[in-house]
């Protein structure tokens, strides 16, 4: 790659630049700004759809009362129910069933407290999820 | 170039680099006096490898790498240097963060391990639940860490509750709060040594390695794999796992090319240490196979975006990964021939 191949194409980084190396014109290699490539933002841009449609999918499910909002939270925060289960310090296994609308409506405020710090949120956002 | 003053009053020199890993090293060898360029800490640590864990999923998909394991470069090109470090994990959040904050008062720089989800001063869209990021706290500020992160163009500000959350994540490879610096840098140390021993390690790990999922192997393998994929899964999730690899390659703060292209520059910079045109012509057949690796994503991102509506094909995608497997395999033969006849 040539200083002047290194892609310019967009800058969905907001702002900031990556560091990409390239020949110069003297055939050395230097560190050269980028501020994004089309190739990488179709890839990067399939897995941040895939993200949203899978927490919209979720969303509508908490509102039909199919799930608890903690399912919802925990999808926004990209985390799977064994890292969840880590953070908070419960077992995976009851982390799970607390992913049933029923289960978690009951649960000890102490409990929520850890979920909610865990997931960076305050109370009342733990419980329920955006009205979009 | 940035320059930041550390609480000892002592300025810090924020350099912009590829890779996270490489980066941190490099700058905390510089701190110490000992002027190293990334590329080079990058060759002498032996970071560049290929590894397809297709049994190891990342939110559902299998992990490609193209770098050899977090903390590897650091401990690596610490040993083959003579550097002393100290490397320290911790079970309790507040013990780790009281002994940051009194090592930054000392006036110590200190490179991290945290998960770059929870590092806020990052494009949303780059955020996701990975245990591997590293960089360097510069010294405390109101509220938080001045920390300087080698992957962005210049230092920034960083909330304590974050740091606090990114060092204690939990998931696959937990960090623990790990912090290293160097406790011991000697002033001049043997570098044509320890890039003989880098390039002999990383020949060994690219060529000579029994499990058919790494090096030069291992490319063959995720080519046979991505040919048959969309007989597998369908094309639907074929794209999916090609779309996964190739922001593996990209992305994830590799320099362009799966490290490919830093790999030149450290064969480059060690062809001038050495005086030897061979290594020389190794660096610009590295520049060529980059350029492969540039296309195996150009071609991936066409396929993913027209939904086979063009004449791209995975076979196509299969023939690119399989010369560069080949050049690759030729390429690391000619150095481990060329390293063996250097001189110290």
């Amino acid at each position: 790659m040539k200083v002047n191949e290194v892609p310019q194409d967009i800058t969905f980084y907001e702002g900031a630049r990556r560091a990409c190396y390239a020949l110069d014109d003297q055939g050395k290699y230097v560190i050269v700004p980028s501020c994004g490539w089309s190739a990488e933002d179709v890839v990067n841009g399939l897995a941040v759809a895939e993200l949203a449609t899978n927490l919209e999918k979720t969303r509508q499910e908490v509102l039909k009362g199919l799930k608890s909002p903690l399912v919802y939270h925990m999808e926004r925060r990209q985390m799977t129910p064994e890292i969840l289960a880590k953070t908070v310090g419960i077992l995976s296994i009851r982390v799970r069933r607390h992913f049933r609308p029923d289960v978690f409506s009951n649960l000890k405020s102490s409990i929520l407290e850890r979920y909610a710090y865990a997931l960076k949120l305050t109370f009342d956002e733990l419980k329920s999820v955006p009205e979009k | 170039m940035n320059i930041e003053i550390t609480a000892s009053g002592k300025p810090f020199v924020h350099n912009h680099s590829a890779h996270c890993e490489s980066g941190v090293t490099s700058a905390l060898f510089r701190d110490q006096g000992l002027d190293i360029s990334e590329a080079l800490v990058f060759g002498i640590g032996s970071g560049i490898f290929f590894g397809h864990l297709f049994f190891v999923k990342m939110v559902g998909l299998p992990i490609t790498t193209f770098r050899s394991q977090p903390g590897a470069v650091f401990r690596k090109a610490g040993k083959r240097l003579g550097v002393k470090f100290v490397t320290k994990r911790f079970r309790n959040p507040q013990k780790g963060m009281a002994e940051l904050r009194q090592l930054l008062k000392q006036g110590q720089i200190v490179g991290l391990t945290t998960n770059i989800y929870w590092l806020s001063y990052f494009p949303n869209r780059f955020r996701f639940q990975f245990n591997g990021h590293n960089l360097i706290a510069l010294r405390e500020i109101e509220g938080g860490f001045r920390v300087s992160d080698p992957v962005l163009e210049h230092p920034v500000d960083c909330l304590a509750e974050d740091l606090e959350r990114a060092r204690f994540s939990h998931g696959p490879l937990e960090p623990h709060g790990l912090m290293y610096y160097p406790s011991f840098v000697p002033q001049n140390p043997d570098i044509k040594k320890a890039c003989i021993k880098g390039m002999k390690d990383t020949c060994n790990m690219m060529l000579r390695t029994h499990i058919p999922i790494f090096g030069v192997r291992g490319i063959r393998f995720l080519a046979k794999r991505i040919k048959n994929s969309p007989q597998k899964l369908g094309f639907h999730e074929a794209c999916r796992h090609l779309g996964n690899i190739v922001r593996m390659q990209e992305e994830i703060g590799t320099g362009g090319a799966g490290f490919r292209f830093m790999y030149a520059a450290f064969l480059q910079e060690a062809g001038e240490l050495f005086q030897s045109d061979e290594l020389k012509q190794l660096s610009q057949e590295m520049t060529a196979i980059g350029d492969i690796w540039r296309e195996f994503a150009v071609v991936s991102a066409r396929i993913i975006k027209q939904r086979g509506k063009t004449e791209d094909t995975f076979d196509k995608v299969y023939d690119i990964l399989m010369e560069c497997a080949a050049r690759e395999e030729a390429l690391f033969r000619k150095l481990n021939e060329v390293v063996r006849k250097l001189k110290v």
